[in-house]
């Protein structure tokens, strides 16, 4: 997929675990995970939300389109 | 986020239905078998329907062993029906049932009740044939418009669950 889902470079920026997140944002870590991976197809507001409080981020400082190259 | 239905009883009782039919839809081959080979059923059907043997008897005869041949053509159908309505059930009970799965046991079960359908229609030909005026014959065959009603809406209900399907794969990705 084109979109990247920055959320390992957040979390490293915040010295924050993705257990830690997952606990302060009600979300399952096996969820988290989905998103984290890039294997996630959809992201709900609520869950954007949730993310950009506890990161003190923008939504696009977690997603970003990247070009996808040809093989 | 909605809640999860309640557990119901009608699932159980639905399940325990479909495999008690199961066993009894078998259970009619040997009865059927048995109408067609082994009883003297000649005499057997013309003292049931005070007949005397003649052209007309020896055709009611006929008839009523076409209708059980045809009726043995039945079972194996009912139960393509009986074995998917209860696996459909079973996705139901595990909380699942929006799966591709059941959208194709579904069309399979709609192209059964279709052939169903027009067998009873053949069955009723036959007993509308062989019923005289003298030996009137009453089956409950033949053409049903909420027969073929159940059809369209079997066809429209695996139509539904391929459609939930797509949704709740794409819902399976979603977080």
């Amino acid at each position: 997929m084109a979109i990247a889902v920055k959320l390992d470079d957040l979390l490293h920026d915040r010295r924050m675990t993705l257990t830690e997140l997952a606990d302060r944002i009600g979300m399952t870590l096996a969820n988290l995970s989905i998103l984290k991976t890039g294997k996630a197809r959809a992201i709900r507001f609520s869950t954007l939300d949730a993310i950009c409080e506890a990161l003190s981020c923008q939504p696009g400082d977690l997603l970003r389109f990247e070009e996808e190259r040809e093989p | 986020m909605s809640k999860p239905a309640p557990p119901s009883a009608a699932l159980p009782i639905a399940h325990a239905l479909l495999r008690i039919l199961i066993i009894l839809n078998w259970a009619m081959v040997p009865v059927i078998l048995a109408l067609l080979f082994l009883l003297p059923n000649e005499q057997w059907i013309l003292k049931a329907f005070g007949l005397f043997p003649s052209p007309d008897a020896a055709r009611l005869v006929m008839g009523m062993r076409a209708i059980a041949a045809l009726g043995l053509v039945g079972v194996p159908l009912n139960f393509v029906v009986l074995k998917r309505l209860l696996a459909i059930v079973d996705t139901v009970r595990a909380g699942d049932p929006f799966v591709s799965a059941n959208a194709t046991r579904l069309q399979t079960i709609a192209w059964v009740l279709l052939t169903l359908q027009l067998l009873s229609i053949v069955i009723g030909a036959i007993a509308k044939s062989i019923s005289t005026p003298a030996h009137p014959l009453h089956l409950d065959a033949g053409f049903s418009i909420n027969g073929w009603l159940a059809v369209l809406l079997t066809f429209l209900l695996a139509r539904v669950f391929a459609e939930g399907a797509l949704m709740r794969d794409d819902l399976a990705g979603m977080v």
